[in-house]
């Protein structure tokens, strides 16, 4: 529930700087000339205003509304279809054939319970009918004269549904009950074997990771992977329009290369980190209000692990998107440059989402999580599997910094030399070569 | 005063800018003029730090250009630069706010330098809604509009109507008189020759000419007009000793002519042609001048 103080916190100040910067509106008629003193503006407000023209540029616009629309309607969607038909679990109509039928219903009433299924018993003259109703669907399962269960086609070993559940249960506790009557037990001693309490079971070393871990990894990953590419690419389109338009020649005629790309960056970033802290608290406090067992025991070190390695992930890969957008001018250059970039990130995902799903920590995404590309893949997926311990997850923090704060200055150098070239894209390989002449500045 | 000191700048095997010198002077129009590729939108772009010099300084009041100075240079760059979908209001104030003026005094100013230009009616258009012309004044007023102590624009007269051309050379000689130094180039020599009091010619990274726009038209030989009934070629006076045709405007040649020849004989000439119907001395027009220079 960490998520959603943050998305509060990180819309709030949207808010202000927006607000800021629209300005007041009304004319102060004692503000006659503008602020000479006011020239002497500071790099970090320089970036807070190209900042909040990012984010309200992108919060005024309908894309970004429509895709966190459909993105909040979809979490619903994963959420809350399964808690529907039927309040508390499904329900199953088992039909009941003969002799001994009430201790039958009595058992499948209470099996239902343990499999999170209402029973419904519903008594039939005879076998055939009994088959014919399950035939036809009006019975999930019928019981015939307590010696055979009939479906409408037997269970794969993998089927979790309710319906085979509570199926193979019933068939146990009717083959016990069956049993018990044979061997002439007392009823005490057939309570003592009918309750039986599992001796305990202790644990030498921590316990490996739970499912739910897993599968808190899993979704984060996706999310990961959407949100990097999806944000990454807008910084690369951001880039290119303010080249393809020409508008860059003015802004960097008033501010610095690295003021206008920290800007961009850190706008399309505190925008990329509140919408999954509202996608990630929505889908959480949805959950939670509708008892969905989706998101149950949502394990918060994942979270948390999830959410942090999407910052070090945005903060390394904007700058090579952003880099990459100086070096095109047109829509129909951004694929071709995009696709490079997105394969370590393709691959990082590929390779953890596999280890998540297969619950084993391979020394392939275990090297991934120390590599700054894949890192913010891997190293989540190490801390859902109980694979790392604090100061190897602090390492890889450290090398991705590093290397974020070496790929912003190669980034600056790229932006710096490519974005007031135009007319065609320009090869990397130029931008890298060009020696670097006196400034005039 | 904007002091340009030597700069030079190679693009590979050319040479862009080969020893650039000249000064703008404050409270002035100057016009920055020459050919396609002389070398002047690389010029103006140094002003800004936006390309690199391989050796050259600009200077303004004595001091290396940083970024706090640059901060009140206006700039209209030769590729015109907005935000289409932005509107043009808050456009303005944006670029008011970069250059570092509070929010409350770049919206007034913003909201005067519209109604200063006429385009306070479209304040809330987005850019891309506007015509070439109004793009234009927005672009200008993004320059305009923290009052700054320079403003270089590239071509800020090309593609207006000539009500355009007229308010904004207006604006121009107004921001001059406010005590700005304003340098723009163009190719409309007969509009700058109108709103500009001193003009550089480059060429080839090299100033040719540069000096008052009074000097350089009444200096050189003196043209002389003469207009022939039904002769638009002027053959005639492709021959004349003392005298060649420096252009043909609308049906009367423009003569250069040296200080010993006799206007009589040219007349004699013209009379062999056709009917006479204008001849009278003028002084050189700046076409001629940035003609002669580039010679």
């Amino acid at each position: 529930m960490i998520a959603l103080p943050i998305a509060i916190a990180v819309l709030a100040v949207a808010f202000i700087l927006r607000r800021s910067m629209r300005g007041r509106t009304g004319h102060d008629p004692a503000v006659r000339l503008p602020h000479r003193s006011g020239i002497l503006a500071n790099t970090s407000s320089t970036i807070a205003l190209v900042a909040s023209r990012e984010i309200s540029l992108r919060l005024r616009g309908r894309t970004f509304r429509v895709a966190t629309g459909v993105m909040l309607l979809a979490i619903a969607a994963v959420i809350v279809i399964p808690t529907l038909g039927g309040s508390g679990g499904a329900h199953e109509r088992v039909g009941l054939t003969g002799h001994g039928s009430r201790a039958v219903a009595s058992a499948a009433r209470t099996t239902g319970k343990q499999v999170g299924a209402t029973v419904e018993t519903i008594n039939v003259a005879n076998a055939s009918a009994a088959e014919s109703l399950v035939r036809s669907g009006d019975l999930d399962l019928a019981v015939v004269d307590g010696r055979t269960i009939l479906v409408t086609r037997t269970f794969t070993s993998g089927d979790r549904s309710t319906k085979a559940q509570l199926t193979r249960a019933l068939a146990l506790v009717i083959g016990e009950q069956r049993a018990f009557g044979s061997a002439d037990l007392t009823p005490d001693q057939i309570h003592a074997i009918s309750h039986i309490q599992p001796i305990p079971i202790r644990g030498l070393s921590s316990s490996k990771s739970t499912s739910s871990e897993q599968s808190t990894s899993a979704v984060g990953l996706i999310l990961l992977f959407v949100l990097l590419s999806q944000y990454g690419t807008w910084t690369l389109i951001g880039v290119m329009e303010e080249k393809a338009s020409r508008v860059v020649e003015v802004l960097l005629a008033a501010i610095r290369p690295t003021q206008l790309l920290a800007g961009k960056v850190l706008g399309i970033g505190a925008l990329a980190f509140g919408q999954a802290s509202v996608l990630v608290g929505f889908a959480l406090g949805l959950g939670a209000a509708v008892g969905s067992d989706v998101l149950k025991g949502t394990a918060p070190t994942v979270v948390v692990a999830t959410l942090g390695w999407l910052v070090i992930g945005y903060a390394f890969y904007s700058w090579v998107f952003a880099a990459a957008g100086s070096m095109v001018e047109r829509q129909d250059q951004v694929q071709a440059l995009a696709f490079p970039i997105t394969i370590p990130l393709l691959a990082g995902y590929i390779s953890s989402i596999t280890a998540v799903t297969s619950a084993h920590a391979s020394l392939y995404v275990t090297i991934l999580a120390y590599i700054p590309l894949t890192a913010p893949f891997g190293m989540p997926v190490l801390v859902a599997l109980h694979a790392v311990t604090w100061w190897e997850f602090l390492l890889s923090v450290l090398t991705s910094a590093a290397a974020t704060y070496g790929m912003a200055r190669l980034a600056g150098i790229v932006y710096r030399r490519a974005v007031l070239r135009t007319g065609r894209r320009v090869p990397l390989r130029e931008v890298l070569a060009i020696r670097e002449p006196s400034r005039s500045r | 005063m904007l002091k340009l000191d030597g700069l030079t700048r190679r693009f590979g095997d050319t040479l862009a800018l080969d020893g650039l010198t000249f000064d703008v002077h404050p409270g002035r129009v100057s016009g920055f003029l020459g050919p396609n590729g002389a070398g002047k939108t690389t010029t103006m772009r140094a002003i800004f730090g936006l390309t690199d010099l391989d050796a050259g300084i600009v200077q303004w009041n004595g001091r290396p250009i940083d970024l706090t100075i640059r901060r009140q240079f206006g700039y209209m760059p030769e590729e015109r630069g907005l935000y289409p979908a932005m509107q043009v209001q808050e456009q303005v104030e944006y670029f008011a706010r970069l250059l570092g003026m509070g929010a409350a005094p770049a919206s007034t100013a913003a909201g005067r330098c519209l109604e200063r230009l006429g385009i306070s009616d479209r304040a809330t258009s987005k850019v891309e809604e506007l015509s070439h012309g109004n793009q234009q004044r927005v672009q200008l007023a993004v320059a305009l509009v923290h009052e700054p102590d320079l403003l270089v624009l590239d071509e800020p007269l090309a593609g207006l109507d000539p009500g355009g051309v007229d308010a904004i050379s207006e604006v121009l000689r107004e921001e001059a008189r406010r005590g700005c130094s304003v340098l723009l180039s163009s190719h409309q020599l007969d509009l700058v020759e109108d709103l500009c009091e001193t003009v550089t010619i480059i060429d080839h990274g090299r100033v040719v000419v540069a000096g008052e726009v009074d000097d350089l038209t009444t200096h050189g030989d003196r043209r002389l007009v003469v207009r022939v009934e039904g002769d638009r070629t002027a053959r005639w006076a492709k021959q004349l000793r003392g005298a060649r045709v420096s252009e043909i405007d609308a049906g009367a040649v423009r003569l250069a002519v040296d200080d010993q020849t006799d206007s009589d004989t040219i007349l004699d000439a013209a009379r062999t042609a056709g009917r006479v119907t204008e001849f009278h001395f003028e002084r050189r027009r700046l076409s001629e001048v940035f003609r002669e220079a580039l010679e």
